[in-house]
């Protein structure tokens, strides 16, 4: 019973942080078919970002969540106007802007790097904005307070996401787009702007989604690679483009991998990822949720 | 391919294999053997991606593959390594079957996703294995090493075994003519592949592919084939790799080499015959000037893949092939416009 509660509660906060890292990637695939792989670059920065901000300019430590969030968004843009922007005409964008991202994210991850070793001379950070270990007990089962605002942060922003889509005249212009491009242009929806917005919120999100993965782990230069690689995983699961979609994933994907940690190892839950999306993609072509996008070729 | 394609070939072999001869310092030699041992990977990922059309990232994966398989058989079988290449090589092509049964029914882009997060897996499994192996035990007791090494990476497993046929000095001679012989495999290979039945299987895929579908070539039959051919080549090549250095990490599966890789791949021109030699010589090159600013080269690699995607996405040997046709339309152009103002002035001058 306590290996069972213990692999929901684990599985929900995997699950809260791939749903925020993985809702945004579904949402730029479904808007302008790019998949960003500077995605976990940016998760990256978004830790980093909170510990510049405690640590380096001594500003309140309150503030420095939304101000990840914002700073996550500028990055966003910034990576459309460096990639994306100008690649939009060319014939197979989907597989160019991948190779192009990977190229940027590793040259930022370099940078990354490079000047941290200046700043911060070791390199694990414990998270200023964590908690810490405190908790408390269900059926003998810890269940730290960290995680509790985590799944508090996930809900709000993936609902904010949600009523932005869906009562705004921007995200209506967003779900045009996601439908139909050429409509949309043709109905006045600027689309340049609207791939902008998207990256941005998405990166932003990812921000988010980095401070809490490096409030468990350390901040590490290297730590947003694997769980974009996860949120990848979580989007293909849900058939590309999906955004309700991506969020069930996220929480299968989450609870599949603290399945593993609990029952056998934290190494295989990768793999174990890997293998249910390789079954559910040739049990269901398109995707767990996915109606329109085909896997299949 | 043309003539000219291999009279070029043919001169640059002759060169390659005359160079050890030149009096180049010995650094050179290391890094032009391993030179030919990127650009034999970087040009089976070409028959892969850019003839194929199949967008897999598992090449690195699949190199490691085969270094990690030689590596593993010279240690704990304690074998001489040269039998375990073509096993290696056999093992790179199953573990591809395998990749391509779970991911080659999908399109592009899941095909990317999927490849890269089994290199990843890889490269976890591989950087986790943390317990004393057995194995291990029973070869030297006193050590505690993972099967694979872990992220301290494997080692005593042998080389080439040079040293012990040309001796201390000349070894490395020994080290790269296996490697460019690997390499004139690797090419002669992707050139008859190209100009074969999958070949043309692929060529008619691109110019109609309902035409093709439906006169019977199986987009999934043979882009299965050529992943998996491919495969053997590019096992060889890591286990030539292992059999270099005598030594095999986790580095092999990581985002800097495949970063280093792609850069060739994207830098010498996607899906062109001369792609891949010259995107891995231009880049070792590269790699060789820039020694000094090392902190910066995975910056520097990157941002060239970026702007190589924006600008020229079809490489500098796109770029000269289409430089040559504007030549030969314009040189076409001319002489048109010659023998026109000839006949023009003729009729002219000619009484009515």
């Amino acid at each position: 019973m306590n290996f069972f509660i213990q692999i929901i509660v684990s599985g929900l906060t995997f699950g809260a942080m791939y749903a925020l890292a993985a809702v945004g990637l579904a949402l730029v695939w479904g808007a302008f078919n790019m998949l960003n792989m500077a995605h976990g670059i940016i998760m990256t920065l978004g830790a980093y970002f909170v510990l510049v901000w405690a640590e380096g300019w001594g500003l309140p430590l309150w503030l420095a969540g939304p101000f990840a969030f914002l700073a996550g968004g500028l990055f966003g843009a910034g990576v459309y106007f460096v990639s994306a922007h100008w690649m939009l005409r060319q014939r197979n964008f989907e597989v160019t802007i991948i190779i192009a991202t990977f190229g940027l994210g590793m040259a930022l991850e370099a940078g990354l790097m490079k000047i941290l070793r200046e700043w911060f001379h070791a390199s694990p950070y414990a998270q200023p904005l964590s908690m810490g270990a405190d908790s408390f007990l269900i059926n003998d089962v810890p269940v730290s307070y960290q995680r509790l605002i985590i799944w508090a942060v996930a809900v709000v922003l993936i609902a904010l996401v949600a009523l932005f889509l869906t009562r705004t005249t921007m995200g209506r212009a967003i779900r045009a787009t996601a439908q139909n491009r050429d409509a949309a242009r043709l109905m006045g929806v600027k689309v340049k702007r609207v791939y902008v917005i998207v990256l941005a919120l998405a990166s932003a999100l990812a921000g988010v989604a980095g401070i809490m993965l490096s409030s468990f782990k350390d901040v590490v230069p290297l730590m947003g690679q694997t769980p974009m690689l996860k949120a990848f995983i979580v989007i293909v699961l849900a058939g590309l483009g999906n955004m309700a979609g991506a969020l069930y994933a996220a929480l299968l994907i989450g609870m599949v991998e603290a399945a593993v940690k609990v029952l056998v190892a934290d190494k295989w839950g990768f793999l174990a990822m890997l293998v249910v999306v390789v079954i559910a993609i040739i049990w269901r072509p398109a995707g767990l949720f996915g109606k329109h996008q085909i896997a299949r070729q | 391919m043309k003539t000219r394609d291999y009279v070029f070939f043919v001169i640059l072999l002759a060169l390659a294999a005359a160079f050890p001869f030149m009096g180049v310092p010995r650094y050179i030699i290391a890094s032009t053997l391993l030179l030919f041992c990127y650009a034999t990977v970087v040009s089976q990922w070409n028959l892969v991606f850019g003839i194929a059309g199949i967008f897999s990232l598992a090449q690195l994966a699949i190199f490691a593959f085969g270094a990690y398989s030689t590596a593993l058989m010279g240690r704990y079988l304690d074998w001489s390594l040269w039998p375990t290449f073509p096993i290696a090589g056999a093992a790179g092509v199953i573990f591809s079957i395998f990749i391509g049964l779970a991911c080659l029914r999908m399109r592009g882009i899941y095909v990317a996703l999927l490849t890269l997060a089994i290199s990843q897996t890889m490269f976890v499994l591989i950087q986790t294995d943390s317990d004393c192996s057995e194995l291990n035990k029973a070869i030297n007791p006193s050590t505690c090493v993972a099967f694979t090494g872990g992220p301290q990476g494997l080692g005593d497993f042998g080389t080439f075994g040079w040293r012990e046929v040309l001796g201390g000095r000349n070894w490395m001679m020994g080290d790269y003519y296996s490697m460019l012989g690997l390499l004139i495999v690797a090419l002669v290979f992707t050139a008859a592949m190209t100009q074969s039945r999958i070949g043309l299987a692929f060529k008619a895929l691109r110019d109609n592919e309902e035409l093709a579908t439906s006169r019977g070539v199986s987009v999934f039959k043979y882009q299965l084939i050529v992943f998996a051919a491919s495969a053997f080549l590019t096992a060889m090549a890591g286990a030539f790799y292992a059999a270099h250095f005598g030594s095999v990490g986790t580095n092999l599966v990581s985002f800097p080499l495949l970063l280093f890789l792609i850069s060739m791949l994207v830098v010498g021109g996607i899906g062109r015959n001369w792609g891949p030699l010259l995107g891995a010589g231009l880049l070792m090159v590269a790699d060789e000037f820039f020694k000094e600013f090392s902190d910066l080269r995975n910056i520097g690699l990157g941002l060239v893949v970026l702007l190589f995607m924006i600008f020229l996405p079809e490489g500098v040997a796109g770029a000269i092939e289409s430089v040559c046709k504007r030549l030969q339309r314009l040189a076409l152009v001319q002489h048109i416009e010659r023998r026109l103002t000839a006949a023009l002035r003729r009729d002219s001058a000619a009484p009515d």
